[in-house]
């Protein structure tokens, strides 16, 4: 399989991939801060003045999509693709009773060859504020395809 | 911990995080994710694992929480991280960090983050933006 990484950079970043809708309520935080062993007050008692999320609680709304994240016209490689990591900016707290609306976009593509041949980077970015339109964090997920030429 | 105590090099205690299965089971209780990869050690074997593995973003999680430990009340600004050698659940990974570049100006700092597994490999390796009070 032929890929043009020059083309798809021009055609798919920048696309929006869709927006969601998260409703963020105590035992939500509590579970994850307690799943991450966290010990802080600030993430693992609700009566801190300080409670909040930690910070890659929005990491889990984007996750677990897989391709489906992607456009639907989005072009399917062939070949094994990964999760090759994420990561996250925090810009104000996330806290309880607060509405995350998350807006998708293709921030970029590039390729790398490795030992087991050429690999496709999509980094799909997820930008989330809260219900006062402000920005809480920017999660960017690196999906990775291990092509296999035809 | 305060900023003035920290320079540059200062490695940060390391941690042997919790990832037993019944960790495992909390966390995909919660995002919903209940692939058998995560919690059946034959079923991931089948598929070519070497047993069920940690979610990549718990094991970021894991490494926020040694991050909150070693500076309390310290805010964590961007994490980053690549997931690199699948990390297995009920083994005794370690997380570590060390301090790379320090900001006067803004009080922050800047963190080479690890997970390295029982045997050895990186399983998780990245960096982290701390900004103290």
């Amino acid at each position: 399989m032929s890929v043009d990484i020059q083309d798809l950079h021009q055609q798919w970043v920048g696309a929006e991939c869709g927006s969601s809708s998260y409703d963020v309520n105590t035992d939500r935080l509590l579970a994850f801060a307690n799943a991450c062993g966290e010990t802080d007050p600030r993430f693992i008692d609700p009566e801190d003045a300080e409670f909040q999320s930690t910070p890659g609680f929005t990491t889990i709304i984007v996750s677990g999509q897989g391709s489906e994240a992607l456009p639907k016209d989005f072009p399917q490689f062939k070949g094994r693709s990964i999760d090759g990591g994420k990561s996250v900016e925090i810009h104000h707290p996330i806290r309880p009773g607060d509405t995350l609306t998350g807006k998708q976009t293709i921030a970029d593509i590039y390729e790398k060859t490795g030992r087991s041949g050429k690999m496709v980077f999509v980094v799909h970015r997820t930008e989330f504020t809260n219900q006062d339109d402000q920005p809480v964090t920017t999660v960017d997920w690196r999906w990775i395809t291990n092509l296999v030429e035809d | 911990m305060r900023y003035s105590d920290v320079e540059l090099g200062d490695e940060l205690p390391t941690e042997n995080p919790d990832v037993s299965m019944a960790r495992i089971i909390q966390f995909v209780e919660l995002t919903g994710w209940k692939f058998p990869r995560f919690t059946d050690h034959e079923f991931a074997r089948a598929e070519g694992l070497p047993g069920a593995i940690v979610p990549g973003i718990m094991s970021q999680g894991l490494l926020a929480a040694m991050i909150h430990r070693w500076a309390p009340g310290c805010r964590i600004k961007k994490l980053d991280t690549v997931f690199r050698t699948p990390m297995v659940v009920d083994s005794q990974p370690v997380c570590s960090a060390a301090v790379t570049d320090c900001d006067d100006d803004t009080n922050t700092v800047e963190l080479d983050i690890t997970v390295v597994t029982e045997e050895g490999a990186t399983s998780v390796l990245g960096t982290a933006l701390v900004q103290f009070g």
